[in-house]
């Protein structure tokens, strides 16, 4: 796991920004992002609507707090685990055979696929990062 | 992470999930209101920006289609339909994201009734096509809710090629 405080700030604001971006772009089209989750046929029609209502403003909120620093590790923890979500979510569709959009950024989404898989995880890595951070400890001298 | 740092992040993480449902519900409350009185149970589109789109049950799409009030149009795949369709249907394979009719079909639809159905409950490309036409101008489209599997299951004709 990285250390150096620098790249640890960095992977703050980066993944806050996207998640903020993400969220923001899914509040502005609750049904197109209800019908997103939908079509990976998981849930039915209630859940896919409360899901569509409430992950987008989850994922405002923890990239807000991540990116701001305050509160850093738990919009890491949050990130963390809607990432592990998503990449399982996304693991049993492609296992299904399911040909469906992400849903992820609107629509600049793209295809469920390998590769988001592996942009899932590198996000996932980095959201890790922050959160097992040790704490600034006194300083020395 | 020490024990006590555990749950001070558990605790935070609860919190900031809470603050994201009371936003949520306060902010999307008059969609919420409205998913309550039983919008969007059969699909997700707001019914004033499309006033010409209406889901129907496969009762109402048979009285159409047995009393020749309506042009049935299958937005599955050519071999889909080729396997079997409602009887006189005519295909308009559709593909997500396509924003393109033919001017010859969009002919042949001006002024009537048109039934729309995909493969089942789940494919929406029949609700995409429908959007599609009625910002093309066609003003009474009625999507098969249930598609393709709900006429199947109605025991209701169906034609195919051999």
């Amino acid at each position: 796991m990285i250390r150096n405080r620098l790249v640890l700030t960095l992977f703050q604001v980066a993944l806050g920004g996207l998640f903020i971006y993400s969220g923001i772009i899914k509040v502005l089209d609750p049904l197109g992002f209800a019908q997103d989750v939908r079509d990976y046929r998981v849930v039915g029609q209630t859940l896919s609507f409360l899901a569509a209502v409430v992950l987008p403003w989850l994922e405002i909120f923890a990239g807000l707090f991540l990116a701001s620093g305050l509160m850093k590790r738990a919009g890491a923890g949050i990130i963390s685990a809607l990432l592990v979500f998503f990449i399982a979510l996304v693991a049993a569709t492609m296992i299904r055979g399911l040909d469906v959009d992400c849903g992820c950024f609107g629509n600049l989404s793209r295809k469920a696929g390998l590769g988001l898989i592996l942009e899932d995880a590198a996000m996932l890595y980095m959201a890790l990062c922050v959160l097992l951070a040790p704490r600034k400890g006194p300083p020395v001298g | 992470m020490s024990r006590g740092e555990v749950r001070t992040v558990l605790r935070q993480m609860a919190a900031i999930t809470a603050l994201s449902v009371a936003v949520a519900a306060l902010f999307h409350l008059p969609l919420i209101k409205r998913f309550a009185r039983g919008e969007f149970r059969d699909a997700f589109f707001l019914a004033e920006e499309f006033p010409g789109v209406r889901m129907i049950g496969a009762m109402e799409a048979e009285d159409l289609w047995a009393g020749g009030l309506a042009v049935f149009l299958d937005a599955r795949p050519a071999f889909l339909y080729r396997a079997g369709r409602v009887p006189g249907a005519r295909n308009v394979p559709f593909e997500g994201g396509a924003t393109e009719i033919a001017d010859e079909l969009l002919a042949a639809l001006s002024g009537r009734t048109v039934v729309v159905y995909c493969e089942e409950e789940d494919c929406r490309t029949s609700l995409e096509l429908a959007k599609l036409l009625h910002d093309r101008g066609l003003q009474d489209l009625r999507v098969l809710a249930g598609g393709w599997d709900e006429w199947r299951r109605a025991g209701l004709p169906e034609e195919g090629d051999r």
